[in-house]
């Protein structure tokens, strides 16, 4: 479970980029994080990969409160989630089977756990075929699936996904999100910041709009509607 | 530490090496370029210092003995002398040879001391005593001075004094460059590291979303640190010992040419780069491991 306490961040120019936010994600959920740009969303999701600290509040991710985690405990904390961005981050030199591999060998996987993972997130995200292609030769969809699979293969309780489809065009959003929906039914907590009002209203999953740091909206099977 | 953590950093430290090879190239040179300085400093004043302790053995008292002193007396005082182990060496000079000396030294005016050779030569038998040391130049007079057949005690402790200060000086001076020179390579070398953890930022904030630890982003990099500060060592190492073994070859000529100085002799090639290259390969990878660490600080603050 993913809890929000009052959690209000201002930067060095005394404006709130969020202000007293309050809300509560519970396992398995599927949530977007909508506004418009500098509504809010990127602090929210920097402050849950506790890339940022708040500037008052508390937040609460599986009943520990991350605000309290010492630095060398961030590394662990960050093993149970997943994140994908709007520019992929792939590394380029690596192939697509390298960068999902990497994954695994940064939190000291053994080899045989690699071998037998890899292929199959590479197989759930439908890119089992091009596991030996470098980024340059994959198209923008294809490069988001290999970052899904990448998230996805140590397993994470919990997928931020920022802007996932932000470079992609409408049919390629569709099979993306079509697998961050499959990755969610298979348990795992999506939390995906967008402004993609046409995914948003597809999906008809639980909404949280942000505007100006505020909290201005939170449904279940909410629309993305521009008006409050 | 596992294993598997080690042969991955083993493996991305060299990855990195041979991926950047412009990179490595400028930091190769860079330090080699810093330890060839470092190694010449080092030769030079490992000679100097031998130089120096050669000086020192040189340390020089001339007693003159009383007039009428006879045979006996003489080799008495001598011989007492020669026993000490302060002394390195004694020398007896007549009143003849004395004169002889002092007529040379004059040249065209010699003659003016013509009247005074035989009975009226007015110079005094003397010994000239080399000392050890220049710290023992004084117990040495003060022995001298309580025998009866000694006149008169010349020495110079201003040269004594000069001579020590010149070999303290030129041991701290040396220490002095080392260290700056240490913490100029430092900062060349952390800029040129820079460079390649700058070129690899995306896949640091790529492993710091992951969840890799501080350490385990870090530990390649040292490595390559490591290993590039180890070639550069090996590469300047080389290059001293070649300008060295050339300034050997040319010495030979130069000790002709100044004569008596031999005191310039060069110490052995292996004596003086063998300590060489282990104080650069200690250097190199300490300065290597120091450069990455302070390079990539900034990065890992995700």
């Amino acid at each position: 479970m993913i809890e929000f306490q009052n959690v209000s961040k201002m930067y060095v120019n005394d404006v709130y980029a969020l202000y007293n936010v309050n809300f509560r994600i519970q396992n398995g959920e599927f949530v977007f994080v909508v506004g418009a740009s500098g509504a809010g969303k990127t602090t929210l999701v920097k402050l849950l990969l506790k890339e940022i600290e708040p500037t008052a509040g508390s937040i609460f991710v599986d009943g520990v409160d991350i605000t309290t985690l010492k630095r060398r405990e961030i590394p662990y904390y960050r093993r149970k989630i997943g994140v994908v961005f709007q520019d992929f981050r792939l590394l380029s030199d690596k192939t697509a089977y390298e960068n999902v591999a990497f994954a695994m060998e940064i939190i000291g996987a053994s080899g045989r756990e690699i071998r037998r993972q890899v292929p199959a997130a590479l197989g759930l995200v439908g890119l089992g075929s091009k596991a030996h292609d470098y980024p340059h030769q994959l198209s923008g969809g294809e490069q988001q699936r290999v970052a899904l699979a990448r998230a996805l293969v140590n397993n994470p309780s919990i997928l931020i996904a920022d802007e996932p489809t932000g470079n992609l065009d409408p049919a390629t959003s569709m099979e993306i999100m079509r697998i961050i929906n499959m990755i969610n039914r298979r348990g795992t907590t999506v939390i995906m910041a967008t402004h993609a009002k046409n995914i948003v209203n597809t999906m008809r999953k639980r909404v949280i709009q942000l505007d100006k740091g505020l909290l201005v909206r939170d449904e279940q099977e909410g629309g993305y509607f521009d008006e409050l | 530490m596992n294993f598997r953590s080690w042969r991955f950093y083993i493996r991305n430290g060299f990855q990195n090496i041979l991926r950047n090879r412009v990179m490595t190239l400028a930091s190769v040179t860079a330090i080699m370029v810093a330890l060839f300085v470092l190694g010449l400093i080092l030769v030079v004043v490992a000679n100097l210092d031998v130089m120096v302790e050669g000086m020192e053995s040189r340390m020089e008292i001339t007693i003159y003995l009383k007039d009428g002193t006879t045979y006996d007396q003489r080799i008495i005082v001598e011989n007492n002398i020669k026993s000490w182990d302060e002394v390195y060496e004694i020398v007896f000079i007549s009143k003849d040879e004395a004169l002889a000396k002092w007529k040379k030294e004059l040249g065209d005016k010699g003659k003016l001391l013509e009247g005074y050779s035989g009975e009226n030569n007015p110079l005094p038998d003397s010994f000239i005593i080399k000392i050890q040391k220049p710290e023992y130049v004084e117990t040495v007079v003060e022995r001298i001075s309580a025998m009866p057949a000694v006149e008169e005690i010349n020495y110079s402790t201003q040269v004594a004094e000069f001579i020590g200060w010149f070999a303290r000086g030129v041991r701290i001076f040396g220490s002095l460059i080392v260290v700056v020179l240490a913490v100029v390579r430092v900062v060349v070398i952390s800029n040129t590291i820079r460079l390649t953890v700058y070129s690899r930022r995306k896949e640091i904030n790529i492993m710091k979303y992951i969840g890799a630890t501080d350490w385990f982003i870090r530990w390649p990099f040292i490595i390559e640190g490591i290993v590039l500060g180890i070639i550069g060592a090996l590469l300047s190492t080389g290059l001293v010992a070649g300008v060295y073994k050339l300034l050997i070859d040319r010495s030979g000529y130069i000790n002709v040419q100044w004569g008596y100085l031999g005191i310039f002799k060069l110490l052995p090639i292996g004596e003086v780069m063998l300590p060489i290259l282990a104080i650069s390969l200690v250097v190199g990878a300490c300065v290597g491991v120091m450069a990455s660490t302070i390079s990539i600080r900034k990065h890992l603050k995700v």
